[in-house]
């Protein structure tokens, strides 16, 4: 399965990196997120909790950045799994400075999952998938905001 | 050949049971003790298993045993073959790979059960499974029938250096020659698609070790429990009389239920003689989108030399077929398929050729059909494209090339199912041919309706599809029959019944003998303590071959009867008459006695009987045919496509049927209309959509579709009836025949309803989604 | 595991008090709590309607409530209609009309078309069909059914004139 999008952020680019690099500030704005843990300077492990449909369950994971060009682009290979499957993907995102304080962030990628996941959720997954993207972007937006918020003042 | 219970439209005696509540299906066994059975499959189509830890679930409060393939010790070893390859065909290829109770090294399908969770209640069992942890090393998987053959493909087994499972060549005369007198050659690709049988009630066992009795008693949704009973004891390592199976109330077999040794029956029943306690395992829905087999992978390419004035000289047909992850029903399917392909038609030259591909999917054995319907499909398209290149009409092609009612036995020399080279028993094809198109008004249709139709803006096609349904194999089964002394009758066969209604049927045929009133007849069918000799319910065969072996057994009874009442009622036995559960001298009725009667003298309690005298009125008898029965018919249906939507709807749906003598026409219609019902889901709705990775997409009856009844047509039959000479009753199966025809007649229909596009579909199913695709191609083209 | 909850229901005018899960199927404690197996289990995702019984007299899928959803409430399932020597009308008409093969999906069709049959004296081909949408059977192509529930109909509506 394919998944692509972008999404307008209201900063500059090198705050949005910083943030998409930042485990603790990803860990809260990914919905479902119970753990992440930087175990390398580009891998991190933990946990999620995902509902599609009627399929529900934690899945483990690790998230490995790569072919990293700061503030540009990288590339996010995640691999996770759980009693009620498994999931693999590898995406490349993109950070494309547009004015001063916007920053546009594109993403493609490819996904595959499997077991019950794959078997009951299937016709669900890519509107859950993006949904929980789009919710995650939102709340990185709002994150950004506030970080500036409160850097303005220095 | 109608009598007074013999062809009669009888009501069902199990009906009463199975309208209360008060039938017996496995899930309903509850026995003291009993424990629970949850499997845990393998979310991945192809992985090397690396380690599994069990050690969080055997924790797990509510737990009694975890175990995997390791710890079923020596029982862990691949199942028998249930079918061996056949004999009699030279250079047959067949690379022997049969499913193991649980995965061991590697896992090949989504699905496969890797480890096994016992438990007070299926509950626990689930969560306790969740906590197993398993590490996998994905590999690629092995989906593609074509790639799965090509060079540099993984493969299933490393061992064996390729994914050919088997290789079967058989011709009759030559079509190299044929093809080079021929004045035309018409060749298409065909690809038909999975589909799962979808029984309503999903597979299940309860096994019970009795220590006591060193006894074990199984409840099965089986078809053959006789094979099974025989194969746990070589498996478990017991005598055949120390197991018991029981297959009560099935609902719904189709073909899957008839596969022997399953994981699942060898793990329950092994657990139950370790822990010594009943055990139960029921099938989810979703386990049997991935565990229970399925049917109808098929890539084949045919083609048919004709002269030009339509006459059939020859045809070869080349095809893949899919066998899944493992090959234990070897070749059953695709033999049907060859000897299917030319079907009711005279073809003088026949090559057949296939190649079975071992895949990444759960295992493919017999469903309703079982590989008669992809060699109807060929032989329909190619007659169709034929009859389109020579504008010819498509009834017309096929009416002279079809075998003549003078024309039988007739043999097409290609080696079937059973083992024998194919012999066409009986029939009357051009008849069926003619009913067919006078029920749905063929001409009538064609030169009034459809115009008219059309000029209203209507999409609206006929299809009509011929098909033969090879039936009632051997080896043999047989019945025990005893008038007891209540005057009531025992009837005990070894078949199973998945609503076939042997309850009722095989008490006709004992009645008709007995002169018994068919409701006193007790008839016991798929226990093995009733009876232990015979090999299932598969192959349209049931009525056929157990029937024979009933009317054996009654005629037998009926004999000791007339010879007992002979010497009593002081009359020859050729003035006597079998009536209302009496005896009586046919011309002085007052001389009679009563069935009941002569059971007790029968069974003397005190005294002396002649030397070499019997007990009972009692007989046991087989019954095994030279070779199959060939039922047939034709199918044809009006169509009305939705230009928008592409959903197509079956307006008239008509079958013209024939399988020889009726043994009780309300069954056999019913076992048409569920016939019909399958085809269409196949032509239609069915296909399991599997990605590249050997991921099933549709694994619930929400995304996989079985037809509704809004979906489906009424269906109209007519009988005819050609007895078969291969049976004292001149029977012919019809449990398949309803699914043979209808996806060649579908795809016709759907053609004639867009003449606009000139569509030459080869595939089913067909999705109105796929149908848009296939206009859409035809637009641009 | 959660704490047990005290599940009382009436069935087929019997009142039955059970200790149970609070996750427990009301099918699973219809069938394996009561004893009551009529009742199958074909999908347990709510489609394929054989566990169908009557909540209040309305059809619902068993498989998708818990038991203690059930409290209070008035249950009818198949044990509850004819009995094998005296069948319901419903329950004849399928015997006389062979509306049934196997019979595993059968106490779900019946118990989810009842009310529609004794409220519908005369339904055609095509209101039986519909009302019949919500369950599957793979044995019968329908049609049987469907013959069935119109000789259902005309058989309670038969006997409701009887009684007058």
């Amino acid at each position: 399965m394919k998944l692509e999008g972008d999404y307008l952020f209201n900063g500059p680019r090198e705050e949005v990196w910083a943030m998409v690099r930042d485990p603790e500030v990803l860990a809260s704005c990914l919905p479902g997120t119970q753990s992440l843990k930087q175990i390398s300077p580009n891998e991190y492990e933990g946990g999620i909790y995902v509902r599609i449909g009627p399929v529900s369950g934690s899945f483990a994971g690790r998230l490995t950045v790569s072919n990293e060009v700061p503030p540009e682009s990288c590339t996010l290979t995640v691999e996770g799994k759980g009693a009620a499957g498994f999931a693999k993907g590898v995406g490349n995102v993109f950070l494309e400075a547009q004015a001063p304080d916007k920053t546009l962030l594109k993403y493609t990628g490819e996904f595959n999952i499997g077991g019950k996941l794959a078997a009951i959720g299937q016709r669900l997954i890519e509107s859950v998938g993006k949904s929980m993207i789009n919710k995650g972007f939102e709340t990185l937006d709002k994150t950004l905001q506030a970080r500036m918020a409160g850097k303005t003042p220095n | 050949m109608a009598g007074k219970y013999l062809g009669q439209r009888l009501k069902r005696n199990e009906d009463p049971r199975l309208l209360t509540g008060q039938a017996l299906f496995v899930d309903d066994v509850q026995l003291p003790g009993m424990l629970h059975a949850a499997f845990l499959r393998s979310d991945y189509a192809h992985a090397w298993i690396k380690s599994i830890d069990p050690s969080a679930a055997r924790q797990h409060p509510g737990v009694v045993a975890v175990y995997t393939a390791a710890d079923l010790g020596k029982i862990w070893k691949p199942g028998p073959l249930n079918v061996p390859p056949p004999s009699g065909i030279p250079g047959v290829v067949f690379n022997q790979r049969t499913q193991v109770p649980m995965a061991k090294d590697k896992v090949r399908h989504q699905g496969e059960a890797v480890a096994v969770v016992i438990a007070e209640s299926r509950y626990i069992a689930e969560d306790a499974a969740a906590e197993i942890v398993v590490d996998y090393e994905p590999l690629e998987a092995v989906i593609d029938l074509e790639k799965a053959l090509g060079e540099g493909s993984p493969l299933l087994y490393e061992d064996l250096g390729t994914n050919l499972a088997s290789f079967v060549h058989q011709e009759n005369g030559s079509y190299a020659e044929a093809a080079a007198r021929a004045d035309l050659i018409v060749k298409t690709h065909i690809v038909m698609e999975r589909g799962t049988a979808a029984a309503l009630e999903n597979r299940g066992y309860v096994a019970s070790w009795d220590n006591k009795s060193q006894s074990l008693t199984m409840w099965a949704t089986t078809q053959g429990p006789i094979a099974l009973r025989n194969g746990l004891a070589t498996i478990l390592g017991l005598s055949e009389h120390q197991i018991r199976v029981i297959a009560p109330f099935v609902g719904g077999g189709f073909g899957p239920k008839i596969l022997l040794y399953q994981p699942e029956e060898i793990v329950v029943s092994w657990a139950s003689l370790q822990l010594g306690r009943p055990v139960k395992w029921i099938e989810d829905r979703q386990e049997n989108f991935g565990d229970t087999s399925q049917e109808r992978r098929q890539i084949h390419e045919a083609e048919m030399a004709l002269t030009r004035d339509g006459k059939i000289l020859g045809v070869k047909d080349v095809f893949i077929h899919d066998t899944g992850a493992y090959n234990s029903y070897a070749l059953t399917i695709p033999l049907n398929t060859q000897t299917h392909t030319t079907g009711p038609y005279k073809v003088a030259n026949y090559l057949t050729e296939y190649r079975v591909v071992f895949t990444n999917r759960i295992l493919v054995t017999p469903l309703r059909g079982a590989g008669r319907t992809y060699g109807t499909f060929v032989m329909e398209r190619l007659m169709d494209k034929a009859a389109k290149r020579l504008g010819m009409d498509r009834t017309e092609i096929r009416r002279m090339n079809m075998i003549q009612p003078d024309e039988f036995p007739y043999k097409t020399g290609i080696v079937g199912q059973d083992f024998a080279k194919n012999v066409l028993d009986s029939g009357n094809y051009p008849a069926a041919l003619d009913k067919a198109k006078e029920m749905i008004g063929y001409e009538a249709f064609l030169k009034e309706e459809q115009p008219r139709l059309r000029a209203e803006g209507k999409h609206v096609g006929l299809g009509i599809s011929f098909f033969t349904e090879g039936s009632g194999v051997g080896p043999y089964e047989g019945a025990r029959i005893t008038v007891e002394a209540s005057g009531k009758v025992n009837l005990s066969t070894g078949v199973g019944t998945q609503g076939q209604g042997h309850f009722t049927s095989f008490a006709q045929v004992a009645a008709e003998q007995l002169g018994v009133d068919p409701k006193n007849i007790f008839v016991t069918t798929g226990d093995t303590e009733a009876f232990h000799w015979g090999a299932g319910t598969f192959a349209s065969r049931g009525a056929t071959v157990a029937g024979s072996a009933v009317n054996a057994a009654a005629l037998l009874v009926r004999q000791k009867i007339l010879k007992m009442a002979s010497k009593i009622l002081e009359a020859p036995e050729e003035e006597l008459e079998l009536a209302d559960g009496m005896v009586r001298v046919a011309d002085i009725p007052s001389r009679c006695i009563s069935l009941a009667e002569l059971a007790v003298k029968a069974n003397p309690s005190r005294g002396a009987v002649e030397p070499g005298t019997e007990p009972g009125l009692e007989a046991t008898a087989y019954f095994g045919p030279p070779y199959g029965a060939t039922a047939y018919g034709c199918c044809a249906m009006i169509v009305e496509v939705d230009p928008d939507t592409f959903n197509a709807r079956i307006q008239r749906l008509v079958m013209a049927h024939d399988c020889g003598t009726v043994l009780n026409p309300m069954i056999l219609e019913g076992q048409i209309h569920g016939g019909v019902g399958l085809g269409l889901g196949n032509s239609f709705f069915e296909k399991l959509e599997m990605d590249d990775n050997g991921q099933l997409q549709n694994a619930s009856f929400m995304d996989y579709l079985i037809p509704r009844a809004s979906d489906l047509p009424p269906i109209e039959i007519a009988h005819l009836h050609t007895p078969s000479p291969l049976n004292p009753l001149g029977i012919k199966g019809v449990g398949e025949a309803g699914a043979i025809p209808i996806p060649p007649a579908f795809v016709q229909a759907v053609e004639d309803a867009l003449p606009e596009y000139n569509l030459e579909i080869s595939e089913a199913p067909l999705s109105p989604n796929r149908l848009f695709q296939i206009v859409q191609a035809a637009k641009q083209a | 595991m959660s704490e047990l909850v005290k599940v009382q229901v009436t069935v087929n005018g019997t009142r039955y008090e059970h200790t149970v899960e609070p996750r427990m199927l009301l099918v699973d404690f219809i069938r394996h709590e009561l004893g009551l197996t009529g009742t199958h289990v074909g999908c347990e995702h709510g489609v394929c309607g054989t566990c169908t019984i009557l909540l209040d007299g309305k059809p619902v899928r068993s498989c998708l409530l818990f038991a203690p959803q059930a409290n209070g409430h008035e249950i009818r399932t198949i044990e509850g209609l004819g009995t094998m020597d005296n069948l319901h009308p419903i329950q004849e008409a399928f015997r006389e009309a062979h509306g049934l093969q196997c019979g595993f999906c059968t106490p779900g069709v019946i118990m989810s078309v009842l009310p529609f049959v004794e409220q519908n004296a005369n339904p055609t081909e095509e209101e039986v069909r519909e009302a019949l949408d919500g369950n599957l059977c793979r044995c019968t192509g329908y049609q049987n059914i469907v013959q069935a529930v119109q000789l259902a109909s005309e058989m309670v509506a038969s006997r409701k004139a009887e009684a007058r």
